[in-house]
């Protein structure tokens, strides 16, 4: 028992730190796609967003770009490009038990185009779109996994 | 002889519970080859000690005292009663499967159930109220329009390009 009972405290300790620490890093699902009225459908990887699109957008035809899972850290900056000049840059400031404080800065080279901070929280999209892409629209959809 | 008698009869008494030195032993016997009235004084004691002697035997063979017994079994009982450490211990041998060797697995199975328990009700606390997605929002290239949707849960942000004039818009 002796031997024992400073091990179970160790683990204990251990898996004590791993719970605080995981609370430092979330999942964020990033997905770009092209909105436009050239043809009709939706890409099979945005079906679950189907219902959300339609409610708010008029485009006929959504077509998956880019996909990627990324794991923020604690205030260390994830870039990925999203567009040929473009990329966008995620950084976790903070999180409250399921809701995930993002910075997102969207860059054209080098230079902010977008600076802003959302509240990610489950089943929460936020999709930032406007700019021109080929006949339609560039849109990029966030969301994070707890 | 008076002191004589004198100091044999304070060591009579000692004498009869064999409790003398040799020396005074050889002092108390020698002086009662020519004492009667010492003798006596002995005598005396051993016919008061057998009076008092059998009576109590008697009394003690006849009597089991079960009530000391229990005093003395529970007091034995009492402490001989085991930590908190022994009985854990021991109610862990029981099983063969605790076994020394198994002990690190199984406390780090243990430690394993209980973050992944931990990390499973944290997930289940409630969020709490949001009062807003977007905190702040800056571009200096275009207009920007916010539409949240609390129904289908989305937040859309709008990039509206200005071409001719910087714009900025929070």
């Amino acid at each position: 028992m002796r031997r024992t009972f400073p091990i179970f405290l160790f683990i204990l300790t251990l898996s004590l730190l791993l719970t605080s620490l995981s609370h430092a890093q979330v999942q964020t699902w990033l997905r770009v796609f092209e909105a436009s009225n050239v043809g009709t459908g939706i890409d099979s990887s945005l079906r679950d967003m189907g219902d959300q699109l339609k409610s708010i957008f008029s485009f006929s035809s959504y077509r998956l770009l880019k996909e990627e899972t990324l794991t923020l850290y604690s205030n260390q900056p994830v870039s990925v490009p999203v567009h040929p000049g473009r990329s966008i840059e995620l950084t976790l400031t903070g999180q409250h038990k399921n809701v995930a404080e993002v910075i997102v800065k969207i860059k054209r080279e080098q230079t902010d185009i977008l600076n802003t901070k959302v509240r990610l929280s489950p089943g929460r999209t936020v999709s930032i779109g406007g700019p021109k892409h080929g006949e339609g629209v560039i849109i990029i959809a966030l969301s994070a996994r707890f | 002889m008076k002191d004589a008698c004198s100091a044999v009869s304070k060591l009579l008494e000692k004498y009869f519970d064999q409790e003398v030195t040799k020396e005074e032993r050889s002092f108390v016997e020698a002086h009662l080859l020519d004492c009667s009235a010492c003798r006596d004084a002995l005598r005396f004691m051993e016919e008061l000690r057998t009076l008092i002697k059998v009576p109590v035997e008697e009394a003690v063979q006849k009597e089991d005292f079960p009530w000391v017994w229990q005093k003395i079994e529970r007091g034995i009982r009492l402490e001989e009663r085991p930590t908190f450490w022994e009985t854990l211990q021991s109610w862990l041998q029981i099983s063969s499967i605790f076994q020394r060797k198994v002990w690190i697995p199984f406390v780090a199975t243990i430690a394993v159930l209980l973050f992944v328990t931990t990390q499973f009700i944290i997930k289940k606390t409630p969020s709490y109220s949001e009062p807003y997605v977007v905190e702040y929002i800056e571009s200096e290239t275009y207009n920007i329009m916010i539409f949240e949707s609390e129904k289908a849960k989305t937040t859309v942000i709008w990039l509206f390009e200005v071409p001719e004039q910087k714009s900025s818009t929070s």
